[in-house]
Order: structure tokens, then sequence, then C-alpha cells
């Protein structure tokens, strides 16, 4: 009796999980599979001419100046994401006052993060149209002649796209923060004050310290979901001017559908994979070590 | 006398604080504003400085155009609202089912699966689009709306973030049911479902803006025009009217506005949801 129960629970739980986990399968471990097998090849699309490779990928990886450029340029999209984390924690922390329309702000800081897809991206891309755009024609109104290119010029590309993704992230980083904040127990501010602590004091001794696992948890997962973006880059920039705003993502992308380079195609999207671990990696040391509760 | 000094000094800090922050607010919805305004616009006063917000005639021929041209969002529309919803639906049940299975039976095997969906968020999507390019291809669904539709069926974003809830509701309320001879189906549509609502809302939600909004799976595995969705027959508008701005924004605005709608309906639930699955997940 009871072991026939057993096997119906068995039965029913793959049952309940079935659907989905066929969906994985197709859609996640099969084609992970798959793609590191590719890594081995020399496969191009359209041609029947597959060889195996051994490391060949991996050595033109190492040796590849194009990949190290995304790489920089990654690293610079990345820098993104801390300051949209100080920014949302300063905005969470005013928003959490006694002020008046707190729902009104709240929706229209968030804004950006839910609404905004590729379509956004074309109006920041006429935003900041070096000469007619009204972001310098602003700057030119206030007494600078020569507002940067933007997206025109290699050296602040990448900047500008750091501007559209600070804004974007934003307002996630601050709702997250504003959860965390409904945590802090008033009682300790209020001791805190009484002591004789100034508002800056609390701030940064007290309630700073105490949303550090929300830092890191926002640091970790705007870092990776960063790092797998490349559909804003791709839809105002390709990558360009010169390669300046190639990210690692982006040049992925390229190889298999611009050139149609399928083994090495995967062997970069396996570095990508890399950094994410990496990352990963430094989450589950840094939880014990680096936050405090 | 000085409490009601004080007072009336904290209502004016309240004051101010709140117009500073409504003025970046603004700040913030600049681009939407912007993009409302030029799509209204004609073409000499796109790069008007100082910017007049509200233009002197409203000019509706740009919003007309994208809607009756050659080139019509309609079609694009109907493309985007078909893979999206199909996959709203389809990934919230299936991720409910999933979820289930993973809060409340016990089988063996459970904790190994439930690793692999975890190891599985971690491989970024750049790593499958080459081998499910070639599967597609293979099967012969590649340049096919099922190349989205079928994948945009399953997350695992949406099957965590449901068994979080699941363990949340308490267990005595099923162990009644089992008791009373419910079998586990009976307890998932009766009484679990009902119970998540609110979650399975916010899992719609979010799933909805993230099909919606979804450009690169599009971009790799759709080719054929009379298939685009909307990012795609926007980036496909601009390539071929680069320097129609007003019908750039005009078009913009057309891919947003749906969005625009989801959040001002569904703010709570999205909210709720992010915040739920970051600080507790």
């Amino acid at each position: 009796m009871n072991n026939n129960w057993m096997r119906r629970q068995q039965l029913l739980g793959y049952i309940f999980i079935g659907p989905s986990m066929l969906g994985v399968l197709l859609f996640f471990l099969i084609p992970a599979v798959y793609s590191f097998g590719l890594m081995f090849t020399n496969y191009k699309f359209m041609n029947p001419n597959v060889e195996f490779v051994g490391l060949d990928n991996i050595v033109r990886l190492l040796h590849d100046p194009m990949f190290y450029l995304s790489l920089k340029n990654t690293v610079l999209f990345l820098l993104a994401v801390p300051f949209s984390i100080g920014l949302g924690f300063v905005v969470a922390v005013v928003l959490n006052q006694r002020i008046y329309l707190k729902k009104l702000l709240r929706g229209l800081y968030f804004m950006p993060y839910i609404t905004s897809g590729v379509a956004v991206a074309f109006v920041w891309m006429l935003l900041f149209h070096p000469k007619q755009g009204p972001i310098n024609g602003l700057l030119r109104s206030i007494g600078f002649d020569n507002p940067p290119g933007w997206l025109s010029t290699t050296t602040s590309s990448m900047f500008a796209i750091d501007i559209i993704w600070i804004w974007f992230l934003l307002g996630y980083n601050m709702i997250i923060y504003m959860a965390a904040l409904q945590e802090v127990s008033p009682e300790l501010l209020e001791a805190a004050k009484m002591d004789g602590a100034k508002r800056g004091q609390i701030l940064r001794r007290i309630i700073w310290p105490l949303v550090s696992p929300t830092t890191f948890l926002l640091l970790i997962t705007g870092l990776i979901m960063t790092i797998k973006t490349f559909g804003i880059i791709q839809a105002i920039t390709q990558g360009g001017p010169g390669n300046s705003t190639t990210i690692l993502s982006l040049y992925v992308y390229q190889n298999a559908f611009r050139y149609y380079d399928m083994g090495y195609a995967s062997t970069i999207s396996w570095a990508l994979f890399i950094v994410i671990l990496l990352i990963t990696l430094v989450q589950w040391i840094g939880q014990k070590r680096w936050v405090h509760y | 006398m000085n409490t009601k000094r004080a007072q009336s000094a904290d209502v004016l800090k309240r004051f101010i604080i709140t117009v500073v922050m409504l003025l970046l607010a603004v700040v913030m919805v600049i681009p939407f504003l912007w993009m409302i305004s030029t799509s209204l616009k004609t073409p000499a006063q796109v790069f008007e400085y100082p910017i007049r917000w509200i233009p002197e005639n409203l000019t509706w021929e740009h919003h007309i155009k994208i809607w009756t041209g050659p080139k019509n969002f309609a079609t694009y529309y109907w493309n985007s609202l078909k893979i999206s919803l199909i996959g709203m639906v389809g990934a919230t049940f299936l991720s409910a089912f999933a979820a289930y299975g993973f809060a409340r039976i016990q089988f063996k095997g459970r904790n190994a699966l439930f690793m692999l969906y975890l190891s599985m968020m971690m491989i970024p999507p750049q790593v499958l689009f080459v081998p499910k390019f070639l599967m597609f291809d293979w099967a012969g669904i590649y340049n096919t709306h099922l190349a989205l539709i079928l994948p945009g069926l399953f997350t695992i974003f949406g099957v965590f973030m449901l068994r979080q809830f699941f363990l949340s509701i308490p267990k005595d309320i099923t162990e009644s049911a089992f008791i009373d001879g419910a079998g586990h189906f009976r307890i998932f549509f009766q009484l679990i479902l009902p119970l998540a609502k609110p979650a399975l809302a916010t899992l719609a939600i979010i799933d909805f803006s993230w099909q919606w909004n979804d450009y690169e799976n599009a971009l790799v595995f759709l080719i054929d025009e009379h298939l685009y969705t909307v990012p795609l027959g926007l980036q496909n508008f601009i390539l071929e009217n680069t320097v129609d701005y007003n019908g750039m924004m005009a078009a913009a605005s057309a891919g947003i506005l749906p969005m625009i709608i989801v959040f001002a309906i569904g703010q709570r639930y999205i909210i709720q949801g992010l915040t739920n699955s970051a600080v507790k997940g």
C-alpha cells in the first residue's frame, strides 16, 4: 500500500514537471550541449565540410584582438550597473521619507524599466543626435560650445550607451531598495537620532550597511543581466562606430549571424559563460565575506 | 506654539522634497514625452531649440502613415500580440504546473532536477542562439512564428517565482484536503491556483512585457517581413526612413503604447513580483 502510494507520487511528480522539463530539454539543455560540441569544430552554416579542430577555436580566441576589445567594451558597459545602483539607492532613500505623491513618483522612476525595449533605444538615438539633438541643444545653450558626439564618436559611444542603461535600470534598483528599506527597524533609527547621530551618519553607518545584502544582490543580478544584453546596442549602433560598442554578447551574434562562423561563435559564447560563472562564484564567496547582516 | 512651527516647517520640507523629486522624475520620462511630442510635429519642427513640447499645430499624418502605409504596423502588432499572448498563457500555466511539482510533490530526483533548472539559468542566451538556429532550421520552423512561440512557452524564472510562492502557502491548507481524499490534481486546480492568482497575474504581466519587447530572438529567427514583430518592424522602418524622424517617433510610440497600458494596469503586481523574487528569492 505504502509502496504503491510512493510510486503514484513519483509518477505524479513527473507528470507535473514533465511539460516544463520537455521545454528545458529542447530549448536549454540540448542546445547547450550542442553548442559545447560546436566549439571544437570549424562548422560554418551551409558549408558541408565540417571538421573536428580540437582547441583551434580557443587558440584563435586568445589571439583575437577583437575579443579583447569586446571584453573591454563589456567592462565599460558594466560600469553602468554600480552607477545605477547608487542612484537607485539615493532615490529610494528620498522617496522613503514622508513626502507627497509617493506612489506617482515611484511609478515615474520605475516606468523606463518596464516599458522600454528597443523602441526607446531609437528615441535615445535621436536625443543624442550630435548636431541637432535636444541634449546637445541644451548643452550648447548653457555654454558648452563643443558638446560630446555621444553615439557618433568612438571615445564617447560606450558612455552614451551607459547613460541609457543607467536610466533603464534605475527604477528596478529603486523599487528593490524601497522594499529593503521597509525592513530597517524605525526604533534603531530613532535610537541613533537620540544619541545625536546626524542624518549623513545614519545613512552611511546604519542604513547603508543594513541594506548591503540588497546592494550585493542588485550588483550581481545587474551585472549578469547586462552582460547578456545586446539588443539595444545592435538596434542603434550595430557595434559601431568602429567597433567601439561591440560588446562580447554582440560579438557572438556578429560571428554567428553575420559571418555564419558557428564554431567560433560558440567558442566566444562559452567565454561569455565563463564570465557569468566568475560573477556567480564571486557571489557565493562574497555573500559570506562582505555582506553585513 | 513651537510644535506648530515645527509642523509647518515639516510640511514645507516635505513640499520642497516632493517638488525636487517630481522635477527629477520628469527628467526620467522626458524620452517618452519627447517621442510623443515629436510624433505630432512637422519635419521642420523636430530639432527646434528650445523644445516646444506641445507643437503649434498637431500633425497626425505620421501616425496615420505608419498604420496605413506599405510598412504596416497593423501586421507587426498582430504578430507581436499573437506571439506574446500565446507565450504568456502557456508559460504561466506550464510554470505553475512545474512549480507545484517542485514545491509540493515528493519524488525521486526532484532536487537534482531543480539544480538542473538552476544551472540552466546561468547559460547566457548567446550560447543557445546558434544551436537553436540550427535545430529550428532542421525542424523546418526557422523563419516561422513557431520559432518564437515554442521556446516562449517555457520560462525558468517563472518556475522559480511560482515555486517560491507555493512554498509560502501553509501546508495545513492542502493537508486537510489530502485527508479528505483529494488528489494532487484537485488540490492544484481547486486550492492552489485560486490562492495563487496574484502571483500568476504577476508572472503573466512580466512575461508578456518580456515577450512584447523581445527583439533578440526575433532578430535571429525571423527573416520575412510579413512575420516581423513590432521591434523588428520598427527597426526596419528606421533603416528605410533614416531621416523621417517624425515617422520614427510615431512608430516608436506605437511600439511602446501597449507597454504603457500594461504598466498602468499592472504596476502593483509587477513591483510586488519583482521585489518578492529579489528580496526573498
